[in-house]
């Protein structure tokens, strides 16, 4: 067990390594662009040149990704090319926003998958199930920032319920924290829910063909004792594993679902990197996103085998 | 008994394949059917509410939301297709290697399919497109990459699955060549599912392209597309809705009957999952 974990923590490395790797080849795929963009299309070739070799942009991209990443390993993610301020501050303060954005929009997405996919699975093959399928791809199908749009004009700017946007720490006031993060997190929460509610159906209907629940049936344990006490508890663990994956697409959908609501997380850093041409802050941006994506998939892991040993996942599942 | 069997597989492609069709139509002969020029300005009927003259209405500078919307399929399918054929291209080739050849071979390729799998799709779309330049041809590049590790997996485990088969053992016997093999063996076992999949990945493509352009990343006004036009409609949504239900509508429809199709395809393909 223990030289599983380690295993785990160990393939993590490498991970991580061509994971950042292929963003900074991404984000510093056009040479040059990123001098021209800081100083505009009228800059004077040796302005170009100054400016690339006092940001060490002239240097082979090898050679930068290690010093770029060497760096960011202590925090330090450079400064922004647009006003010289460091960009790891500016990340670090972003990043509770961005969780409790996508921790809460999971939250609403688990809250609707469970008991649909329990009910799809355990009426497999019936009406029921047919209709709470297609809910399923209903949900999926629904663009975010659609429906984030359809929910600010209903919400906030027809009934007047709820603000349209903007961001209030937590800690200041959590009334008015709540009420703006309710709307991002249902637009995020109920696409995402499309396609939990298959995983869970899923779940369900292979812990209903176990041949304990066909014990438990001819014991005599009634249809909500038996979903409560034995389905539930081991569809679950298969749930999370596999939740995971979406959990990151959920991550990713935040660059649009801020952006809309206006609210200052790592993903409208991201946007705001790719406006302003920021590299250094674009960099930061998508590699803090990426980086919780990647320790996402890494606790559910590790948690899963713990539980439950028979879980060895080899890929991630769809 | 065996209508209604019949009915329950291939009625989820009976009720999505017309719709999907006409939304192939509408792209295709939207200089035909869209009532109006989809960029004539008319200031006189700026911001009009659907009505007898403009049936979605008009936007905030008088064009036909009806017009734009049809002709805003053209890049929405364009985009899906392009990105697709390069998403399934390169998968199944990445896919069909990696399950030939085995061994180390497999392992990276599959280890940093699985790598570029993990990251927010949406990110690396965006990311890509800041610089390789906003514009339609790069959105269907960008997308298309995104989509390469999911055909790859998919490739590699029917590959594999058939490699084992004792058909493919026969046909080593016979002395058939490693490339025939593949074409004639393993390809088109392969099919299938890649169709199944490539449907799905067709509405996450559309879904996708729509963010970007929403996003300001992909297509660029005055060229609509559904993703510009939902942005633009946001700002006049409270005076103006249609602006944004309108080309929002025609992507939702689209997108959630392309899922259907998929849903539908692997119900045909893949009866056994019914049973």
């Amino acid at each position: 067990m223990l030289a599983l974990v380690f295993w785990r923590l160990a393939s993590f490395i490498p991970t991580l390594i061509v994971a950042s790797a292929i963003l900074f080849v991404a984000v510093n795929v056009v040479p040059g662009s990123a001098a021209l963009s800081a100083l505009g299309i009228h800059a004077t070739p040796q302005a170009l040149k100054r400016f690339e070799h006092q940001h060490g942009l002239d240097r082979p991209l090898a050679v930068q990704y290690v010093e770029w990443a060497g760096k960011a390993l202590q925090g330090d993610f450079g400064t922004s090319f647009q006003n010289a301020v460091p960009v790891g501050p500016e990340v670090r303060k972003r990043i509770p926003v961005t969780l409790q954005l996508a921790g809460m929009a999971f939250v609403v997405a688990i809250v609707l998958a469970i008991p649909l996919g329990v009910v799809a699975g355990f009426r497999h093959q019936t009406g029921t199930d047919g209709v709470v399928t297609t809910l399923a791809t209903l949900f999926g199908s629904t663009p975010n920032f659609w429906l984030a749009t359809l929910l600010i004009w209903f919400f906030s700017l027809k009934m007047g319920w709820l603000p349209t946007g903007g961001y209030i720490p937590f800690g200041e006031d959590p009334a008015g924290n709540l009420e703006r993060m309710l709307l991002p997190c249902i637009a995020l929460g109920v696409v995402s829910s499309g396609l939990l509610i298959r995983i869970m159906r899923t779940a369900v209907i292979e812990v209903m063909s176990s041949n304990f629940i066909e014990t438990a049936r001819s014991k005599g344990v009634g249809d909500l004792r038996l979903v409560s006490f034995h389905v539930l508890r081991n569809a679950l663990i298969p749930f999370f594993t596999v939740s995971a994956v979406e959990f990151g697409f959920l991550v990713g959908s935040v660059v649009i679902i801020e952006d809309v609501f206006r609210i200052p997380g790592i993903g409208s850093l991201v946007l705001v990197g790719i406006i302003n041409r920021d590299y250094p802050v674009l960099l930061a941006a998508a590699m803090t996103v990426t980086v919780i994506v990647l320790i996402v998939n890494l606790i559910v892991d590790l948690a899963a085998q713990v539980i439950d040993p028979r879980q060895v996942r080899t890929g991630h599942g769809s | 008994m065996i209508r209604q069997l019949n009915w329950r597989r291939y009625g989820l492609v009976a009720v999505t394949l017309p719709v999907v069709a006409l939304v192939f139509l509408a792209a295709a002969l939207a200089p035909v059917i869209a009532p109006y020029d989809p960029f004539e300005l008319d200031v006189l009927v700026m911001l009009q509410g659907p009505g007898e003259n403009h049936l979605l209405g008009t936007d905030e500078l008088g064009r036909d939301i009806l017009s734009r919307v049809i002709h805003a399929s053209r890049v929405s399918i364009v985009v899906g297709l392009v990105a697709v054929a390069i998403g399934a291209t390169g998968g199944v080739l990445i896919g069909v290697l990696a399950a030939h050849f085995g061994g180390a071979v497999d392992s990276v390729l599959m280890r940093f399919m699985e790598i570029v799998f993990c990251f927010p799709a949406i990110l690396l779309a965006v990311i890509l497109m800041a610089n390789l330049g906003t514009s339609v041809l790069n959105a269907m590049l960008a997308i298309g990459i995104i989509f390469i590790p999911g055909f790859a997996r998919l490739t590699r485990a029917v590959a594999q699955t058939v490699q084992r088969q004792p058909f493919l053992e026969a046909a080593i016997c016979l002395g058939v060549g490693p490339l025939r093999l593949v074409t004639r063996e393993i390809l088109p076992n392969v099919i299938g599912p890649v169709l199944v999949e490539a449907a799905v990945a067709f509405s996450y493509a559309v879904l996708l392209e729509s963010a970007l352009s929403f996003l300001g990343l992909g297509a660029q006004p005055p060229e609509p597309s559904w993703g510009n036009m939902i942005n633009t409609g946001r700002g006049f949504i409270d005076q103006a809705p249609w602006i944004s239900l309108a080309p929002g509508a025609a992507l939702f429809i689209t997108v959630f009957s392309f899922n259907l199709l998929g849903d539908g395809l692997r119900d045909v393909l893949d009866p056994k999952l019914h049973d």
